[in-house]
């Protein structure tokens, strides 16, 4: 299916967003529905006899308003082009009262490429707070090529975000970013809808608002910005020119030193 | 034997951001040896225990586990967060 629709360029994420999005690994979006959207669906998952797993569209179908939504689908363009597509698999994520909390993780294998060829786009439908256990995520960590066994040491990082978020919050992420599901100590479930969605072909122009006349300022500070908790360390260097790549890459730029490659210090 | 003491071995992974015992901790892990007690990701989390290995040493840990200075290095590629430390405290349990 392809979900090439008109956007309004005012929907299009800024530089700033887009650059935040490099450095952070995701971005947030408050979209405005109608009164009474989100309460309706929750009580169509509510009454869902079983999970349905990829049929969660057809079972729940105003979930397609919320991606159809401009403000998401501005977003979503400005990271995947206007040719991006909503993957096949999506999925309705129950944490249920006194969960344990998951490990952090990666989702797929190992083939990172700091690019971004595809993003999750989560949909919370009630307010989300601290107790109801909140996805976290570690701002960052998409640029990281971590085996999630390797992570398995792990439990509070400074740094970490909870998505403690309000009701019609979308979280669209990196698919590499690193999260977990934290434990759910309240005595009601906590629904997050998964979608994801891909980039079809490598960008050749910016694909959001792009301004020729600000955006490189614009990008020095964020590319340069200290995420988490890592301070002056030899891996924010290297993140910082992982960033500056990224960059390049979606300005449909050359890219200096293309994945897979090492710089040459003395050309 | 019901009720018996036990000594019995705390751990705590530390995460700093160089293999220094005085380079800022990233991340953190506390086991506590009984059982059914996990360790988890906490969203309420507010700080992590120790700012330092260092401190956690004046605090009566004891490190058991130290980075390898010389480990894994790609030059360009980042991965895990920080170079890992596991202390231990003995300490007496009566369950």
């Amino acid at each position: 299916m392809s979900d090439a629709v008109a956007i309004e360029e005012e929907t299009l994420l800024t530089d700033a967003e887009l650059l935040g999005f490099i450095a952070q690994g995701y971005h947030l979006i408050e979209p405005e529905l109608p009164a009474g959207f989100h309460e309706t669906i929750c009580e169509q998952i509510d009454a869902l006899e079983s999970n349905p797993g990829n049929d969660i569209l057809a079972r729940v179908p105003m979930l397609q308003q919320v991606y159809d939504h401009p403000q998401v689908r501005g977003a979503l363009v400005s990271l995947l082009g206007e040719d991006l597509q909503m993957d096949g698999h999506r999925h309705l994520h129950v944490n249920v009262p006194g969960s344990r909390s998951q490990g952090w993780h990666q989702d797929g294998t190992n083939v990172r490429h700091h690019q971004t060829w595809c993003v999750l786009a989560i949909y919370y439908p009630h307010d989300v707070p601290a107790d109801l256990g909140p996805t976290i995520i570690m701002p960052g960590t998409h640029f990281r090529n971590t085996p999630t066994d390797q992570l398995a040491t792990y439990a509070n990082l400074k740094g970490q975000v909870p998505l403690t978020v309000k009701a019609g919050t979308i979280a669209i992420t990196h698919y590499d970013l690193w999260h977990a599901a934290t434990r759910n100590k309240s005595k009601r479930e906590r629904y997050m809808l998964k979608f994801l969605f891909n980039r079809m072909n490598q960008p050749t122009a910016p694909s959001w608002n792009f301004d020729a006349a600000t955006a490189e300022d614009t990008a020095r500070s964020y590319l340069s910005t200290m995420v988490g908790g890592q301070g002056y360390s030899s891996d924010y260097y290297k993140e910082w020119e992982l960033r500056k790549e990224m960059w390049q890459w979606f300005k449909g730029e050359q890219v200096d030193v293309p994945p897979g490659e090492f710089r040459n210090m003395l050309s | 034997m019901a009720n018996a003491k036990q000594q019995r071995q705390r751990l705590l992974y530390l995460h700093a951001q160089k293999p220094s015992i005085r380079a800022d901790v990233v991340g953190a892990a506390l086991h506590e040896p009984i059982a059914g007690l996990v360790t988890e990701v906490d969203p309420e989390a507010v700080d992590l225990p120790y700012e330092t290995v260092h401190a956690a040493m004046v605090d009566g840990w004891r490190v058991v586990h130290f980075p390898d200075q010389r480990g894994h290095f790609e030059d360009r590629e980042i991965d895990v967060i920080g170079y890992e430390f596991i202390l231990e405290k003995i300490e007496v349990y009566d369950e």
